[in-house]
C-alpha cells in the first residue's frame, strides 16, 4: 500500500491502548508515588520500574518520556530520608531497556538523550572478600555522576562510576557500546571500551579536533 | 557544580491521594507478582524439565521451548527476569542436561543462554541483563551459501563458577574447549570473555583483558595497572 494513501498517514488506531495505559499510569505515578518533585507532561510507559519505596529521592522534571522497560533504581534502605540521588530535568528521553541506578547521585540535565540498553551506575558491586558470593558482599561506596544537557548517549553504553565525580560536558556523545568510567569536557565524542575521546571541538580554534586527544581533565578510576 | 536543589522548571510536589500508604509498595505490583508465581508454577508442573527446584521464579515472557526442556536444569530459588532466552538444540544426541542452572542464581532482564554442548551456572551467580552466552557460533566457512543456512560450529562448554558476577552486556562466547570463569570472578559491563580465567579475577574490555586478579600466595590483590588493592573495582 502507498504509504502516501490517507489511512496509512495517521495513527495506527491500535495504538490508541498503549497510549491510555501509559496515560493512566503516569498519572496514577503523579498520584500516588511521593516523588520529591514530578513536572508536566511526564510519561512514563506502564513497564517501567519505579522504586516506589524510595521514590521521595527522585525528582523528575517536566516533559520526560521513560520508554518500555526502562528503570530507576535507588539502592538506599528505603527509610533513609535525605536529597535527591536521582535528578532528570526536562525534557530528557529514557529509551526502551535502560537502567539508572543510584545511591549518592544521579544527575542528568535537560535535553539529555538516552537510547536503548544504556546502563547508568554510581555504584558497583562490592568486590574485596574472595570467599562469599558476590551477590552478598553489597554495594561499594560509589561516586557522582552528572550527565551535561544536551548529550546523546547512545544504544548500549554504560556510564559507571565508581568514585569520585563522574561528568559529562555538554553536548557529548557516547558510541554504541563504550564503557564510560572517566570524565569528559564537553563537546567531545567518546568511543570504545574503555572509552576515549575520538573527536572534541576545541572552542579556541573554533573547530573540531580529531585522533586521540589530550587525557580526560579529571583523572577517576578506570 | 552539582546543586541538588537546582529547581526544575515547573516541576510541581505531587499532592498524594494516598498520602498514608505512599512509603508502601505499589499495589499495581502485585499483578506481575501474581503472573510471575502463576507463570513459574504453570512450567514447574507441566514441563518435562530435566530437574527443577523449589521457590524458582520465572518471568511469563522467558522464552523456554517445552520440547528442548529435559535438556534444562534449575535449582532452587533462581530467579530468571523478564524476556530471557534459554535455548537448546539437538537434545537426542547430548548426555545430560545442557543447561545447567544451580541454586540461588539470578538471570537477568533480557538474558539469552544458547547451548550446544553444556553451559553450566553454578550457585549463586548473579547476571546482569542483555547478557549472551552461548558455547556454539555460527559457521563460516562456505563463501558461497548464505550463512545463515551454514549450520552451527561443534562449538565447546562453558563454565560460570559459583559467587561469579557477569556485568550488564557482557558476552561469553566459546568456540572450542571449555571455557571456564573461575570462582567469584567478576565480568565488567560489555565485556567479550573468549578465554578461562582463573577464580578471583576481574575482567574488562572487548576482547576481555584481566584487569585485577588476587594472589593466593601474595595474599593480595595484583595487577591493575599498578593501582592499589583497596580502589573498589569498576564494571
Amino acid at each position: 500500500m502507498n504509504p502516501s494513501h490517507g489511512p496509512a498517514r495517521i495513527q495506527d488506531p491500535l495504538k490508541l491502548v498503549a497510549r491510555i495505559l501509559r496515560k493512566f499510569y503516569s498519572e496514577w505515578l503523579r498520584l500516588t508515588y511521593p516523588f520529591a518533585a514530578i513536572g508536566r507532561k511526564t510519561s512514563i510507559h506502564f513497564t517501567c520500574r519505579i522504586d516506589r519505596m524510595n521514590a521521595h529521592r527522585i525528582k523528575l522534571g517536566s516533559q520526560i518520556r521513560m520508554e518500555k522497560d526502562s528503570s530507576l533504581g535507588i539502592s538506599l534502605p528505603p527509610e533513609q530520608e535525605g536529597d535527591p540521588v536521582i535528578i532528570i530535568e526536562d525534557n530528557c528521553v529514557i529509551h526502551w531497556r535502560s537502567q539508572i541506578g543510584a545511591k549518592n547521585l544521579i544527575h542528568i540535565e535537560r535535553d539529555v538523550l538516552i537510547a536503548q540498553d544504556v546502563l547508568i551506575v554510581d555504584q558497583n558491586h562490592a568486590y574485596e572478600d574472595i570467599h562469599t558470593p558476590i551477590a552478598d558482599q553489597g554495594f561499594t561506596e560509589g561516586g557522582r555522576i552528572r550527565i551535561g544537557q544536551g548529550t546523546f548517549i547512545a544504544h548500549g553504553a554504560a556510564v559507571i562510576c565508581s568514585q569520585g565525580e563522574l561528568v559529562l560536558g555538554r553536548n557529548c556523545v557516547v558510541a554504541a557500546h563504550s564503557v564510560v568510567t572517566r570524565s569528559a569536557p564537553p563537546y567531545s565524542v567518546l568511543y570504545g571500551n574503555p572509552a576515549r575521546i575520538i573527536r572534541q571541538y576545541d572552542l579556541d580554534k573554533q573547530e573540531w579536533v580529531t585522533g586521540p586527544v589530550r587525557a580526560p581533565q579529571t583523572e577517576l578510576v578506570p | 557544580m552539582i546543586s541538588p536543589l537546582m529547581p526544575i522548571s515547573e516541576s510541581t510536589i505531587p499532592e498524594l491521594a494516598f498520602n498514608h500508604l505512599a512509603r508502601m509498595e505499589d499495589p499495581l505490583g502485585v499483578f506481575p507478582r501474581l503472573t510471575t508465581k502463576f507463570f513459574s508454577l504453570w512450567l514447574k508442573t507441566t514441563y518435562p524439565f530435566h530437574s527443577i527446584g523449589r521457590d524458582v521464579l520465572i518471568h511469563h515472557t522467558v522464552v523456554i521451548n517445552r520440547r528442548v526442556a529435559p535438556a534444562i536444569s534449575i535449582g532452587s530459588s533462581v530467579m530468571i527476569r523478564k524476556d530471557a532466552w534459554l535455548n537448546t538444540f539437538d537434545i537426542e544426541d547430548v548426555k545430560g542436561p545442557t543447561i545447567v542452572i544451580e541454586d540461588g542464581c539470578l538471570i537477568g532482564a533480557g538474558d539469552v543462554i544458547s547451548a550446544k554442548n553444556r553451559i553450566h551456572i553454578e550457585r549463586d551467580v548473579i547476571i546482569g541483563k542483555y547478557v549472551l552466552m552461548q558455547d556454539h557460533n555460527h559457521a563460516y566457512e562456505d563463501l558461497a551459501s548464505p550463512i545463515k543456512a551454514q549450520g552451527l560450529t561443534s562449538g565447546g562448554r562453558i563454565r560460570i563458577e559459583q559467587g561469579c558476577w557477569i556485568g550488564q552486556g557482557a558476552a561469553i562466547v566459546s568456540n572450542q574447549d571449555e571455557l571456564v570463569i573461575g570462582r567469584n570472578s567478576v565480568v565488567a559491563s560489555n565485556a567479550l570473555v573468549t578465554k578461562s580465567c582463573p577464580p578471583h579475577s576481574v575482567l574488562v574490555g572487548n576482547p576481555a583483558r584481566l584487569a585485577r586478579q588476587y594472589d593466593p600466595a601474595k595474599g593480595a590483590w595484583v595487577g591493575g595497572n599498578g593501582r592499589s588493592a583497596s580502589v573498589s573495582e569498576s564494571a
